[in-house]
């Protein structure tokens, strides 16, 4: 069980049961000392004793009036003086336990008080604050420390400062790779048509016509890629904050796979009652995603599973391919940006599908086996 | 103002520090029976002191020093105090004779007595007169003891008797109509 107080508590605590139980003891001991001398004085009586003893002469009876008197106001004076000591003793207990209480718990803040503020500068730097700096107070001992982690913070920014530009600058360069890559790829065949083409018109005029609608034809397909390419990295880059509906999914599901289901073996086992908050259309986007990596995963005659079912109260879709499979090493990064395995493809399919189950709130996870096939699972909170 | 701030904040603290660590009895004296009579062109305060003097009162009067409890009596007409006066009840023993004597100020009274509970019974009253005033109507009466700070010769040592009440002072209030004589 987790310890409920904190321990600023417990010190003030066993200060309190220790020190000031310890006095109040001592209190007792000493008030009951008091206590016996104040009972024991006031047995003591000369007054009607000395008045019962003859006296001789009218000076015998001056002393023993004197003596009276003295011994009286001795008594008198002792008497007071007893209670006045233990009036005394109780109020000078409670201004101690008071004050020693007061001063005892202002240390103690004033002690616990750069460990709290160390706290909350870990906190922070937890968060990503590389710029907390703590003012270098107090106690020689928490200066330092304050000192070493002013220190590590600084050197913390500086390494983030760092790693931001490297990160950057390799992601600059990734993408000038894969941009370069994937332009080149349709440029050529393009470029070989219309190489084609002139060669024609220069050599053979009328005979045009003969290669015409084929190089057109691949011009015309190279140019189509080369907008799904653009499309591709504008999707990527534009993903909105996702506007939420209940729907129901399995209704989706089989809108968006009827497109799919004549050229491709689809099998759907889908819970019909499920009803999930999502954004459709980055639903359409997760989801025709991950089927496309199937599909180009999968051999012909092998079926692609999805398949979606209730869990607690989540909704769970899996899409499931009998394919090549995915080697361990290369799962990790599977949904980084650009990490494509692919011949083709600009390797942000999946890296779209991870940023829109995190911007609706939802999880995806894949398992994959070499030669038997990968599994997508997306979890989806229900309504 | 500050002062009577002064002397209830050291009250509540002896209180508060006796009830928590000490078994100090000392004496609770609560004032009661406030009255007043407005007759002969005076105006009569009378009153008793209730536990006022148990405990170590009888050895405190056996020393034979004087012992007096100082009445304060304050007069108010509105926000303004119209008359204050001071009267005192003193204990004078005789060792020699056995002897008690009570002279109580205001009235003048005296009893004498060889038994200490007969003048403490006495001493626990208080019955004082103050000239009134012809343009004092509705007044507001307050009263208020304390125990003097006695200066015992023989020991040659002075103490503040108020310790015996635990620094508190007994008072009570009163609000009086004197525009018709009662």
């Amino acid at each position: 069980m987790k310890n409920r107080f904190g321990m600023r508590t417990q010190i003030i605590a066993l200060f309190l049961i220790v020190s000031i139980g310890g006095l109040v003891i001592l209190n007792n001991v000493f008030q009951a000392k008091q206590e016996n001398i104040h009972s024991a004085l006031k047995g003591m009586e000369l007054s009607s004793q000395l008045r019962d003893i003859r006296h001789y002469s009218s000076e015998d009876s001056l002393q023993a009036e004197a003596l009276m008197r003295d011994f009286n106001e001795a008594k008198a004076v002792v008497n007071i003086a007893l209670s006045d000591s233990r009036v005394m003793t109780s109020v000078v207990l409670l201004l101690v336990i008071v004050l020693s209480t007061t001063v005892f718990i202002i240390v103690i803040c004033r002690l616990s008080k750069p460990l709290r503020e160390l706290k909350h500068a870990t906190d922070q730097i937890r968060q990503g604050n590389f710029s907390v700096h703590l003012p270098e107070t107090g106690l020689p001992e928490m200066r330092e420390l304050k000192s070493s982690f002013n220190m590590m913070s600084r050197e913390l920014e500086a390494i983030q400062t760092r790693l931001l530009v490297a990160e950057k600058e390799m992601i600059w360069k990734d993408l000038s790779r894969i941009l370069a890559h994937e332009i080149k790829n349709p440029l050529t065949p393009i470029q070989l048509a219309i190489q084609r083409l002139e060669e024609r018109l220069e050599t053979n005029p009328e005979a045009i016509k003969e290669i015409l609608p084929e190089s057109v034809s691949i011009i015309t397909q190279e140019i189509e890629n080369l907008r799904l390419l653009a499309q591709d990295f504008s999707n990527y880059a534009k993903v909105n904050q996702p506007n939420t509906e209940e729907f129901n999914p399995a209704l989706s599901i089989r809108e968006i796979v009827k497109s799919y289901c004549q050229d491709y073996q689809i099998e759907l086992d889908l819970a019909e009652d499920l009803k999930i908050r999502f954004d459709k259309t980055h639903f359409y986007q997760v989801l025709t995603n991950i089927l496309q990596n199937a599909i180009d995963a999968s051999e012909s005659g092998k079926p692609i599973m999805i398949r979606l079912y209730g869990e607690k109260s989540y909704a769970v879709l899996c899409i499931k391919d009998q394919g090549i499979g995915i080697e361990r090493k290369d799962l990790q990064r599977i949904f980084e940006p650009y990490f494509s395995k692919k011949s083709k493809g600009t390797g942000l399919g999946l890296a779209l599908v991870k940023k829109l189950c995190d911007a609706n709130g939802s999880i995806v996870r894949v398992k994959s086996e070499i030669d038997k096939g990968t599994e997508f699972t997306v979890i989806i909170e229900g309504v | 103002m500050f002062e009577a701030f002064g002397s209830r904040v050291l009250a509540g603290v002896v209180s508060l520090s006796m009830l928590l660590f000490s078994s100090f009895k000392g004496n609770d004296p609560k004032m009661t029976n406030l009255g007043y009579r407005n007759s002969d062109s005076f105006l009569y305060v009378s009153g008793i002191m209730e536990n006022a003097f148990d405990n170590d009162f009888p050895t405190i009067f056996a020393s034979g020093t004087p012992i007096s409890v100082i009445y304060d009596l304050e007069i108010r007409q509105g926000n303004r105090i119209v008359a204050k006066n001071s009267f005192r009840h003193t204990v004078n023993y005789n060792p020699a004779t056995g002897i008690y004597e009570l002279r109580k100020d205001g009235r003048g009274d005296l009893f004498r007595s060889d038994s200490v509970q007969d003048i403490m019974r006495h001493l626990s009253s208080f019955d004082f007169g103050i000239p009134h005033q012809p343009s004092w109507a509705q007044v507001q009466i307050r009263i208020e003891a304390r125990l003097p700070v006695v200066h015992f010769d023989t020991m040659n040592k002075e103490v503040d008797l108020m310790v015996l009440w635990k620094y508190e002072k007994p008072s009570a209030r009163i609000h009086a109509d004197l525009r018709t004589p009662e």
